[in-house]
């Protein structure tokens, strides 16, 4: 049967299969259409401290959810979905679903920290943003932020031949984050390069593009860094979901 | 020339009234309708006191060692006053048990009546076992040991309901109980130190733990032991699927969704009600009631703890809604009221 009013209905609740099988009889078609229960029912009792587990979000808990943030919120003048108050209680309940549904706004906070300076019980929000974000990001939710595949790319060069090659990074990022290589800023840069940089910086800017030479004795520095922040990442980690538990 | 002064009631209030008078070396006569001193602390069983932290027992206890060691007491225990005759500075009391009481001035601190969760059936007290009431939940802490009273498992989750009994049109109960709040923000951190891995909900309308409460109940609750506080009005309680754990149903007021969220124990903050005799003690007594029960006050500003009849002191819960340190205090103050009669009196006889 059709449902009526369909609009009235959030669409990740309508429920539809191609093909579907119940109790050996075959319902496909159009008229398997269901509804899923708008009632939620259950909490994630441990989320609250997955999200104070990350910097920023370690005061989330304290949230009495009296809205100055949201009041005060840069975003939230712009558009009435950016909610700071409500995700905080969403956190503190455990409430993921209802998180993800804002999931390609959440990373918009511009880090004015007006919420941050107002909040009477020093919740901190705009740390909770980019917890926040950075779950949704560390989770796979939401694509990787242009920042963070910047930082990757530059980190990632600097372990691997203990020394950056501009050129590279620039292109990679740009690649990464499927930018045109042709840009008009770095067009102009070039030109200037190669109006006045010394010849022989140039050739050992070309020399190094081609061949990426690593720095001298590197070895396995690069390696023994990789585990090391892995190791700190970790620990880290650990620690703050172990104080979120106190 | 009187020198008693009678007191009704040995809860805080009437045991505080008792010190006030015996310390200005008057005589006091008690009248407890129970066979223990110490009140609603005592006969309810509560556990640590708010906001002392200490035991009801050892607080309640000093209370009262300090009125029965004074030698200026005369405590009936398991009595009642049928009836009082005459006016200020020269009142006579009936006793249940036979014995006539003169006395110069009357102070009652007759107290409250818990509100009986029965009355709000669809919250599910009286059906399952798992649902307790505030002064239930103070008495399992006063054992040591959280455990589901159905089969005894240790309770993973626990949410408490404010506001069963109180602000609530539909059982005739327009007042906030005043004291709820914070008894639910200290329960939930008692549960935690006894149970760590119980997590405790509240499920309120507004929290109102009022002044110095707030950071040492309130904030403490929610920073320290995690509580987590949700705004809804519960709409029932029914049993889950599994046989074994509770659905607490109702709307959740900041999501805008109905929850439909399972608890294994689930606690109801129940209000203070006017004590349930307060109609037959109105009548011995001859003074008022207030609109909701309660005894009815006289003008506060210069005729503090009065009733609406003169001679006769008002001290407590008996008033409405009032805190056990508050109610102490009002018993000082009613028994200054009392004394200050007899001394009248002995001024206009000297």
């Amino acid at each position: 049967m059709a449902i009526h009013e369909k609009s009235l209905i959030d669409p990740d609740r309508i429920m539809t299969h191609e093909s579907l099988v119940v109790d050996g009889v075959d319902v496909s078609g159009h008229w398997n259409t269901m509804v899923a229960p708008r009632f939620l029912s259950d909490y994630d009792d441990d989320f609250v401290n997955v999200i104070r587990g990350y910097p920023g979000g370690e005061n989330v808990h304290r949230c009495w959810q009296c809205g100055s943030c949201t009041n005060s919120c840069t975003m939230y003048a712009q558009n009435t979905d950016f909610n700071p108050r409500y995700w905080i209680y969403l956190t503190n309940l455990g409430l993921k679903s209802e998180i993800l549904k804002d999931k390609d706004i959440i990373w918009t906070c511009v880090s004015c920290n007006k919420c941050t300076n107002i909040c009477p019980k020093d919740v901190r929000p705009e740390g909770v943003m980019k917890a926040l974000a950075h779950w949704l990001e560390d989770e796979g939710h939401t694509d990787k932020t242009r920042s963070s595949i910047f930082d990757e790319e530059f980190t990632g060069q600097v372990l691997d031949h203990g020394r950056i090659e501009d050129a590279h990074v620039v292109i990679n990022f740009l690649r990464k984050t499927k930018q045109p290589y042709f840009q008009d800023w770095l067009i102009e840069a070039v030109k200037r390069l190669m109006r006045h940089m010394p010849v022989g910086m140039l050739t050992m800017l070309g020399w190094n593009f081609l061949f990426t030479p690593k720095t001298r004795s590197w070895g396995r520095t690069g390696e023994v860094l990789r585990e090391y922040v892995r190791e700190q990442k970790e620990a880290a980690h650990a620690r703050m979901k172990e104080a979120a538990h106190v | 020339m009187q020198n008693t002064v009678l007191v009704v009631g040995g809860g805080p209030a009437g045991l505080s009234a008792c010190a006030g008078v015996i310390g200005a070396g008057r005589n006091v006569v008690l009248v407890e309708k129970e066979d223990r001193l110490g009140g609603a602390p005592i006969l309810s069983g509560y556990a640590k006191l708010v906001p002392s932290g200490e035991w009801a027992k050892d607080a309640m206890g000093r209370m009262i060692k300090r009125v029965e060691d004074s030698g200026l007491a005369k405590i009936h225990k398991g009595t009642r006053v049928v009836s009082l005759d005459g006016g200020v500075g020269d009142f006579t009391a009936t006793l249940s048990n036979g014995e006539r009481v003169s006395a110069g001035s009357v102070v009652l601190a007759t107290g409250f009546t818990h509100f009986d969760s029965i009355n709000k059936p669809e919250w599910g007290f009286g059906t399952f076992e798992d649902v307790l009431t505030t002064t239930q939940m103070e008495q399992m802490v006063a054992g040591g040991k959280i455990a589901c009273p159905s089969d005894g498992r240790v309770p993973e989750r626990v949410c408490i309901l404010l506001c069963v009994g109180s602000r609530d049109r539909q059982i005739g109960r327009e007042w906030c109980s005043k004291i709820c709040c914070t008894v639910s923000t200290n329960l939930a951190m008692e549960i935690k130190e006894i149970s760590p891995q119980t997590d405790v909900f509240i499920y309120y309308m507004d929290i109102r733990t009022f002044g110095l409460y707030e950071d040492k109940f309130y904030w403490k609750s929610q920073e320290e032991f995690k509580t987590k506080f949700v705004k809804a009005r519960i709409a029932e309680v029914t049993r889950a699927p599994d046989g074994k754990r509770l659905l607490v149903k109702g709307e959740d007021t900041l999501v805008k969704r109905p929850i439909v969220i399972p608890f294994d124990i689930v606690v109801h903050a129940i209000g203070m009600d006017p004590n349930a005799e307060n109609t037959e003690i109105a009548r011995v007594f001859g003074i008022g009631l207030e609109k909701h029960g309660f005894i009815d006050r006289a003008e506060h500003y210069t005729n503090t703890c009065g009733s609406t009849r003169r001679g006769i002191y008002v001290a407590g819960a008996a008033l409405g809604p009032e805190t056990i340190d508050d109610s102490i205090s009002q018993g000082q103050a009613a028994a200054s009221r009392a004394l200050a009669d007899l001394h009248a009196l002995v001024q206009k006889t000297a």
